[in-house]
């Protein structure tokens, strides 16, 4: 059709009639609108009574078409035919889907019912609740609090308690250890003290003074056992220690050197005669163990051993005008015409066969205690030289020796000088230098005190000094007139040294 | 310290040994007394061809000496150069520079005598031998108190005359080159390896009584 026109375009509202046909000559007839019923009708067979219950999740499409469905297998089996029939048309009856769920809901209810029924009785069937937590009795916070506040209290005391019982424990312990001691604790107090090593299965020790220098051939080792003649069923004694040290025989029991100085001569049938002694063993320091007290006495005795030797070899080496006797285990040299100083090794050892001898009796004038202590400290002192950095070489591939007899080489010293570097006295000749300056410091000493008793005018007074060394001594000699000191005085003083001649250096003013 | 060390010729018609007898036994008649012996001794080495280079210059020649008066030193000189006093593993050294210092064969030589001490004189009258042949008579006067050199030169030359009669040296050349200068053992070491190389240089001495 041309002529466009402006086509009026018309909006209707909804609720217009649906149209049912169009006539050929464009009149509508038009659908009768839904009555109040019919529309009600349409609305219910909307609804998809599946979907509220939510448990025949088969039948969750929620679509009319599974309502039917279900309306039709519900259905008996006579009935297939209007199933089939039923399901092509699915707006036979709206309310039929309707009618199709209440009549389920209706069996379920009844189903319900019947075992609702019976679970009342209990007789053949019961209910039983779902165990659930229990819920905190809200009526009584205190009593819970107090509950739970012991509790923790209980478990906090009885870590306490644990940690007192332990350590009670090892107080215990520790005290019966005082009593019974074990072996390795033994064996660490021990190697506090002296130098262990072990070897294969066995433990040796070391106590000769090799490490300090010393050259003595003697090997020092002693080893550590363990004391198994414990007899469980007697009493444990209170000395009881589970570790034995076995010191080498020789050097068991224990010695000391002696020096004295007699005036006459012996006779030759008596030199040499063993000095046996019974002495009383040295008292050792409370809580000190017993094997150190056995091993201190078992080092002294080397030491005592080293020092004899060193005096016999010299007094054999060195020559002098008078030479010196060694017999057996003693040195005696004449430093003086008439006065005879005799070095001897005392050593007793526990055996036995000792003890038979009657004790001799020691004069304690005998001793010349100071000698000894000397010869302790002079050998002490050439150890210390072996040791010390003169003899050390530097640079370490430097040969040993001292350290000028490395210079002696290159600064082309001759003989003489040679001879001045090396250590020229030894052990014996130093002692007897000692042992001279001894008797000439006591015979000048009664001199001057004969002579200030004897002579009365002028007096004389003589003041010893304490500092001497040991070649050493100083007096001082004030000679003065009676009530005229302070005018005039003359005083000497001397000094003394070990030759046969004290020399004197006067002072006069 | 001052020391002068010369050689005494061989008495004519006489072997060394019996030179060095008259000579000792005029010492001992002057009052010394004998101390002893002494021995001082000399290698040779030279510098080893492979550190000459290809100039073909002569290798130097190194004498380490020895001497008894000086027990742990060895000594190690260059015939004008400085002389070295080492320690006596020195010896040992030059075995391990055997790829520098090459030893010329048989020169070893060495003087051997006694010693003698006369106050403050130390005389030392050696023979020289060479291998199995005496060479010469070796002679040296130490004078102690005196360490500079100039100074004690005219003592010690009376002092030789009075034994040595008329074969007194002249003034050794270590003498003359320095002045108050201290004297030391390498100054001595120095004279005898010049007596040393005099006495190489010499033809040997003639036997006495061959014929």
């Amino acid at each position: 059709m041309s002529g466009v026109r402006a086509v009026r375009i018309s909006i209707e509202s909804a609720c217009e009639k649906q149209v049912q046909e169009v006539g050929l000559d464009g009149t509508e007839t038009y659908l009768q609108p839904l009555s109040m019923s019919q529309n009600l009708a349409r609305l219910a067979q909307r609804i998809d009574f599946s979907q509220g219950s939510g448990s025949e999740e088969e039948e969750a499409a929620g679509a009319e078409g599974d309502a039917q469905d279900w309306a039709g297998a519900g259905s008996s089996a006579d009935q297939d035919d209007e199933e089939g029939l039923v399901k092509f048309q699915p707006s036979l009856w709206p309310w039929d889907s309707v009618r199709n769920n209440l009549r389920s809901a209706l069996t379920e209810m009844c189903v319900l019912y019947d075992v609702l029924s019976i679970v009342r009785d209990k007789k053949f069937m019961t209910l039983d609740p779902v165990s659930q937590d229990a819920l905190p009795p809200k009526q009584n916070p205190q009593t819970l609090q107090l509950m739970s506040k012991k509790k923790s209290l209980a478990g906090a005391a009885q870590i306490l308690l644990k940690g007192a019982e332990r350590l009670t424990k090892s107080v215990t312990e520790n005290q019966e250890n005082k009593l019974q001691r074990d072996f390795n604790s033994e064996l660490l107090r021990l190697r506090q003290h002296w130098k262990l090593r072990k070897v294969g299965d066995k433990i040796l020790g070391d106590l000769s003074y090799r490490s300090a220098g010393s050259l003595f051939p003697h090997h020092g080792t002693f080893e550590v056992i363990k004391n198994t003649d414990l007899d469980l069923d007697k009493k444990i004694p209170e000395d009881y220690c589970p570790l034995d040290v076995q010191i080498p025989s020789d050097l068991e029991g224990s010695a000391y050197i002696k020096v004295s100085i007699q005036k006459q001569s012996p006779d030759i049938g008596d030199l040499g005669t063993v000095n046996l002694f019974k002495r009383p063993l040295p008292k050792s320091k409370p809580g000190s163990p017993h094997w150190q007290t056995k091993l201190e006495a078992a080092q002294n005795v080397l030491l005592c051993k080293e020092i004899f030797a060193q005096l016999s070899r010299e007094a054999v080496q060195i020559k002098s005008q008078i030479p010196h006797i060694v017999v057996k285990n003693q040195i005696i040299s004449q430093p003086f015409p008439n006065l005879q100083l005799s070095i001897s090794l005392c050593h007793s050892s526990n055996d036995k066969k000792s003890q038979k001898f009657a004790p001799e009796k020691q004069s304690p004038e005998d001793h010349l205690y100071v000698l000894e202590h000397n010869l302790h400290l002079l050998i002490r002192e050439f150890h210390k030289q072996t040791l010390s950095s003169i003899m050390m070489p530097h640079p370490a591939s430097a040969p040993f020796g001292h350290k000028r007899m490395r210079l002696s080489g290159p600064q082309a010293f001759d003989k003489n000088e040679i001879n001045s570097l090396q250590s020229s006295e030894g052990l014996l000749e130093k002692i007897i230098k000692q042992a001279k300056h001894i008797f000439l410091r006591s015979r000048t000493a009664a001199t001057i005190d004969s002579l200030a008793s004897r002579i009365e005018d002028p007096q004389i007074q003589a003041h010893w000094s304490n500092i001497n060394d040991v070649y050493e001594s100083s007096v001082k000699v004030l000679i003065t007139s009676q009530g005229y000191e302070q005018i005039c005085k003359c005083h000497s003083t001397r000094y003394m040294q070990f030759s046969s001649l004290p020399r004197l250096w006067a002072g006069r003013y | 310290m001052g020391t002068i060390v010369s050689q005494m010729p061989v008495a004519e018609g006489k072997s060394v040994q019996q030179t060095v007898e008259l000579l000792t036994r005029k010492l001992e008649m002057l009052g010394a007394e004998k101390q002893g012996t002494f021995c001082v001794d000399c290698e040779t080495y030279h510098t080893a061809a492979s550190t000459l280079g290809s100039q073909g210059q002569t290798g130097k020649l190194m004498y380490v000496m020895h001497n008894s008066e000086y027990p742990l030193s060895c000594f190690a000189l260059f015939e004008n150069g400085p002389c070295l006093i080492a320690d006596t593993n020195f010896d040992v050294l030059m075995v391990k520079l055997k790829g520098f210092f090459q030893s010329a064969k048989a020169s070893k030589i060495e003087t051997r005598g006694t010693r003698y001490q006369y106050c403050d004189f130390l005389v030392k009258v050696g023979t020289v031998t060479m291998g199995p042949s005496a060479r010469g008579i070796s002679v040296e006067v130490e004078y102690g108190p005196c360490v500079v050199a100039s100074d004690c030169w005219s003592l010690l030359l009376e002092f030789l005359q009075s034994f040595l009669g008329s074969h007194t040296p002249g003034a050794p050349a270590v003498f003359g080159n320095r002045h108050d200068v201290v004297y030391g053992p390498a100054d001595t070491m120095v004279q005898y390896m010049e007596l040393f190389n005099k006495i190489r240089k010499q033809q040997q001495v003639p036997v006495a009584g061959i014929r």
